[in-house]
């Protein structure tokens, strides 16, 4: 009874607060809408923004930063309308869940007369966004295979682990298949493993059933390829292989610093894209700053002598 | 008084090979309160199917102001203006009262409901029934007994000739019951013939012009109220022979021990400060009518229903029973009337449903499955379960060997005291006739048996002594010659005995000590 | 007054009777010669102890979903419940190593407390639905949410890592094994076999059943009917830490995605297995089955590269569909 009741309390204290705050304040807002911290790059896209709002709260006196997550597509659309009615939000910085679903929701936002800045997965309709934030997806498959076909001498047999089926991952698959073209690295099998650590672990055990020879793992993605050399250690099978992921996870980039054989190498998609976004966003609105259209952050290449430069020990990611 | 509304002319019902009633004559008149009365099992209910469209009859005829008609359902009836309100009602309980009102004749304005119309009739006929109800309240949120004034409430916003009511005052209490009563005069008095069904003989003799009298699925007499005393209605209603069906009765001695003495139990909504004393070797008879709170006084004195009030005394010492197995440890085991939704599991086997109740005794830790496997070899012997294999779901056996083993899964236990709730019902004769012999000779053997039942003959073939319930109280305990079907008819409707319907439970403590 | 027109029991136990009973086993032989059929690799000791040991925890835990739903209730909360005690049991052990040093005292307090953690979750559920007198399915969806909620708190929305002594200590109790047999394999064994006795031989299995089939019934048997439940949810928590237990050591890492979806595997594994999702008919050997089941069709997808993996899916769904068709259909051509 007491739990009910103190749920509903809460929610009625909620609902009269929110909009209060939203009347009281002559600062300028940024609105920040990004997906829930719900696998591990996403959590660090969390961390990274929230440090970002901190530091420019600090900055900006007068500037009002609101984060909100969403859990899909359906909730972010939510979450905009909610932004624009009822935070009046100056301006938007989003990452959004999905390119097309979130194309006209952004458009609205953008004919409310809000300033738009789209970071990551660029919308369908690329003339309604003010500014574009971007890891650069294609690139870092490119950088990848460019790297493999270097540290393999051109041939060889790999294996790969996909994330999730979406746009990010067919950008870096492709881009990643056609630098390999005309090489003589063959892969032999490719699985999704849904940026997942324990789903990695899975696909991998069974590549190792599968193929006595594999000379290396292209993971993608850092969390997968944390269940990869977990799979690659059980099975003794250390000295055939190297793995290389992707993210720049601190874990990773430490492992990479500290010259583990496992992992020569890792490949920049760092989730502080967003706290870039925000800054540029910021200085735009608070100081008038002339702003380029597009940043597109490069895929860069992590080896035990820049690693250090890309460590954050204390992000939890 | 000329033509008749509503008849009913040799109507015969059979359901299988069974004929129910045998060419029965009923008539309604214009502006007519006409009583249909009868024991349990007498035919009243397939009487007003058949006059209301719920069932066809099998043969004879039923006419709606001389034409014969043959109504393929409530709904041709209903258009007749021919309406029955049931005693199990028919209202979507998640609906509003206004909703249930009109539900299925939904007033409309163009395409759209026409919410208001059908609030405010709704609300004008409410309150010419008196009720106080809201007509957007929800079904489920009222009292039962505002529930039946909905049930009328619909049955009035129809243009309504005839009015069938089965046991309409059974929920209600006696100032509802007074104004469904003016409402019933003044339905009358507008020309509505009306039916009317009551196990309460002072109603029917209050509030009806004729009345009709069905026993065993015969018309027995039709005659106008005025001439008939209550008590020649219930001769009229009794007038049977008890068969040889029962075993001659062995009552206890005069000086055997009292095992069981309950007091002062109350059980909210259904009994008020009842008492009674159950000796060793006895078979006490609870005789009342449907909802007289018998079944709830059982249950409330095994824990499974609240009981706000009231001690029990086994054996000289105080017992507490806040739970059936409390009941079952001190040696008192309940055979409910409901076998199928609280007896058996239907989609079990025979194995597991005999032993459910006594699992504790088939091992410490696991369950012996050789002991329970003999067990039932030794209760289908015992009981007599026919049943070609014994792998079978119960759901599939008959409802005389469903009975059997769930007497047997009851008397697993070993108990000293046994409650029986309507424990023959929908058996065929063979297998009353051993259930009978079984309780008889538990009793003989020094058990005690509690016998709940509707059917007069059984009480009466099977009882030492009766108590007999009426709207909750005990209105009085029989022995002896005064165990005869009229005299518990006079208890059981309020005729003798206690006669308001809610006592203090001082006077209830009388009644125990008439016993 | 009614006729008792009911026909004697006359309808002998039909052949398909046996199938419905052996159905699980059937689906999952068929399934084993289409491993064996993609990739002769399928058979060999090294990918049936993966197999087997992937297997471990959602078959422990289905173990527990069984009893949950054989006494007609279901219990959403096992996954996040699962990431949830994974990250305080990694929080507790990385802090005390401080002060205990990375040592077996350690894992011990760890697997304590995850244990603790179990009971009192499968506690807080299983009086939510008796006292509170809620649907299971309300109450665990709303600690489902909580679960996962309170660990990606903990963990920051990142992932949390267990400190590197010790995961070296506690690494074999899911790498490790005796006379080749991994220690997740004998957990999921000794759990299966206790369960087994547990639903076939006690009381209390029985009574799960009785309370699944109607309630009522079991109310008028004397039967204590929330303790029943309340216990099921208990045995269902506690099930779900032990598989935290053997899971942390794998990876030695959770976060806001561990343990996504179990609770919908859990459940797939003890339908596939034979028990009635409304309860009353349970089967603990069935669960084992269709747990395995599972694990299998995964690991047979990536054993092959003759289905395109857009169509993972597909094939999943269709077996699934197919083994619990091949139990029921007999049941429905009655």
């Amino acid at each position: 009874m007491t739990f009910r009741f103190g749920l509903a309390a809460a929610l009625a204290a909620g609902l009269m607060v929110a909009p209060v705050a939203g009347w009281a304040q002559q600062k300028i807002k940024m609105g920040v809408s990004i997906p829930a911290a719900t696998h591990g790059w996403a959590g660090g896209l969390n961390w990274h923004a929230q440090q970002a709002e901190k530091r420019l709260e600090k900055q900006y006196p007068n500037l009002d930063v609101v984060i909100v997550t969403a859990r899909d597509v359906g909730r972010q659309a939510n979450d905009l309308e909610d932004l624009v009615s009822v935070q009046r939000i100056d301006a938007l910085v989003i990452l959004p869940f999905e390119s097309a679903p979130m194309t006209d929701p952004v458009r609205a936002v953008k004919q409310a007369g809000k300033f738009v800045t789209v970071v990551d997965r660029g919308l369908t309709d690329p003339s309604i966004q003010d500014l574009y934030v971007a890891g650069n997806n294609p690139q870092m498959g490119e950088v990848s295979a460019r790297f493999m076909k270097e540290k393999m001498g051109g041939k060889g047999d790999i294996v790969v682990l996909r994330g999730i089926p979406t746009v990010i991952d067919n950008q870096r698959v492709d881009a990643f298949m056609k630098e390999i073209e005309g090489t003589q690295i063959k892969v032999l099998g490719m699985q999704y493993a849904n940026w997942n650590r324990d789903d990695g672990f899975k696909v991998m055990q069974d590549f190792l059933s599968r193929f006595p020879k594999i000379d290396a793992v292209w993971a993608q993605d850092d969390d997968i390829a944390l269940g990869v050399i977990e799979a690659v250690k059980q099975a003794g099978r250390e000295k055939e292989m190297f793995i290389l992921g992707g993210a720049g996870m601190k874990d990773m980039i430490k492992r990479v610093m500290d010259k583990d054989v496992l992992v020569p190498a890792d490949v920049l998609y760092p989730p502080a894209m967003i706290a870039e976004a925000m800054e540029i966003t910021a200085k735009h609105l608070v100081e008038k700053a002339p702003i380029q259209k597009e940043y597109i952050i490069e895929a860069t290449l992590v080896t035990p002598e820049n690693a250090a430069k890309y460590y954050y020990p204390d992000s939890p990611f | 008084m000329a033509e008749p509304l509503l008849a009913a002319f040799g109507v015969t019902k059979s359901f299988g090979p069974v004929e129910v009633l045998h060419g029965v004559d009923f008539t309604v008149l214009r502006g007519e309160v006409h009583a249909l009365v009868g024991e349990n099992g007498a035919g009243k209910s397939t009487l007003m199917k058949i006059l209301s469209g719920f069932h066809r009859p099998t043969s004879g005829a039923v006419r709606v102001d001389g034409r014969s008609v043959s109504f393929s359902g409530i709904g041709a009836a209903e258009a007749a203006g021919v309406v029955l309100i049931h005693q199990e009602f028919n209202l979507a309980e998640h609906l509003t009262v206004e909703e249930n009102i009109f539900l299925g004749r939904e007033l409309r304005r163009g395409p759209f409901l026409d919410k208001r119309a059908m609030r405010e009739r709704s609300r004008a006929v409410l309150a010419e029934l008196e009720c106080s109800v809201d007509p957007r309240t929800r079904v489920r949120d009222l009292a039962v007994s505002e529930r039946q004034m909905v049930e009328i409430a619909k049955a009035m916003s129809r243009e309504v000739r005839v009015l069938i009511m089965d046991e309409p005052t059974a929920v209600l209490t006696g100032t509802e019951s007074a104004v469904l009563f003016s409402l019933i005069r003044r339905l009358r008095d507008q020309g509505v013939g009306i039916v009317y069904t009551s196990h309460k003989l002072d109603e029917v003799r209050a509030i009806t012009d004729r009345v009709t009298v069905l026993r065993d699925g015969h018309h027995i007499a039709t005659r106008p109220t005025a001439e008939l005393t209550e008590d020649d209605i219930a001769q009229l209603m009794v007038g049977r022979a008890i068969s040889d069906l029962f075993p001659a009765k062995t009552p206890p001695a005069p000086d055997a021990p009292v095992v069981l003495e309950a007091r002062g139990i109350d059980v909210p909504g259904w009994v008020r400060g009842a008492g009674f004393d159950l000796r060793r070797g006895e078979i006490l008879g609870f005789a009342g009518l449907i909802g007289a709170g018998r079944t709830e006084l059982a249950e409330g004195l095994l824990g499974l229903r609240r009981r706000t009030a009231g001690t029990l005394t086994r054996n000289g010492e105080p017992l507490r029973v806040r739970r059936l197995e409390d009941a079952v440890a001190a040696g008192i085991a309940y055979l409910t009337e409901d076998r199928k939704g609280k007896g058996l599991l239907l989609a079990k086997g025979l194995q597991p449903n005999l032993t459910l109740l006594a699992l504790d005794r088939y091992g410490r830790v696991f369950v012996d499955e050789r002991r329970e496997a003999s067990a039932l070899e030794r209760a289908v012997r015992e009981f007599d379960i026919r049943v070609r294999t014994l792998d079978v779901p119960v759901g599939s056996l008959s409802g005389g060997n469903q009975q059997k083993l769930l007497l047997a899964k009851t008397m697993q236990v070993d108990p000293d005291i046994l409650i029986v709730d309507e424990p023959t019902r929908g058996i065929d004769i063979g297998t009353k006739q051993q259930i009978y012999q079984f309780l008889h000779d538990f009793a003989r053997r020094g058990g005690s048996v509690i016998l709940i039942s509707s059917e007069m003959p059984e009480i009466i073939g099977l009882s030492h002594r009766v108590m007999v319930m009426r709207s909750g109280v005990v209105t009085g305990i029989l022995e002896g010659d005064e165990v005869e079907e009229g005299e518990i008819v006079r208890y059981a409707t309020g005729l003798k005995g206690r006669t308001s319907s809610r006592p203090s439970q001082g006077d209830a403590h009388d009644a125990v000590g008439h016993a | 007054m009614t006729p008792s027109v009911m026909p004697e029991a006359a309808r002998k136990p039909s052949s398909g009777f046996d199938l419905k009973l052996y159905g699980p086993f059937l689906a999952l032989a068929a399934l084993i010669v289409l491993g064996t059929i993609v990739n002769p690799v399928f058979l060999s000791p090294g990918n049936i102890g993966n197999v087997l040991t992937r297997t471990a925890f959602i078959g422990i835990i289905a173990v527990g979903a069984t009893f949950v739903i054989t006494a007609g209730g279901i219990d959403l909360s096992v996954g996040s419940l699962a990431a949830f005690a994974s990250g305080v049991m990694i929080v507790v052990m990385n802090a005390l190593v401080g002060s205990m040093g990375a040592g077996l005292p350690v894992i011990l307090v760890g697997v304590l407390v995850a244990l603790g953690l179990g009971l009192a979750a499968g506690l807080v559920n299983g009086l939510l639905v008796t006292k509170g007198r809620m649907e299971a399915f309300i109450v665990t969806l709303g600690t489902m949410g909580i679960f996962r909620s309170l660990v990606t708190y903990i963990a920051d929305g990142g992932t949390l890592s267990l400190n590197s002594e010790i995961r070296t200590i506690y690494r074999p109790v899911y790498y490790g094994g005796v006379f080749g047999i991994s220690y997740p394999i004998l957990a999921f064994a000794v759990v299966a076999l206790i369960g087994a006795l547990i639903m076939y031989r006690t009381r209390f299995g029985r009574y799960c059943a009785a309370i699944g089939s109607s309630e009522d019934v079991a109310r008028y048997s004397a039967i204590n009917v929330d303790r029943v439940k309340l216990l099921a949810f208990v045995l269902q928590g506690v099930c779900v830490a032990i598989a935290v237990v053997i899971y942390v050591p794998r990876l030695g890492s959770a976060s806001a995605t561990t343990g996504l979806l179990w609770e919908l595997e859990a459940i797939a594994a003890v339908i596939i297995g034979g028990t009635m999702l409304k309860g009353g008919y349970g089967r603990i050997w069935g669960t084992v089955v269709g747990a395995v089941m599972l694990t299998l069709i995964d690991n047979i997808l990536n054993l092959t590269g003759a289905v395109s993996v857009y169509l993972n899916g597909t094939i999943q769904g269709v077996i699934i569909i197919v083994a619990v068709l091949l139990q029921r259909g007999t049941v429905a051509r009655r």
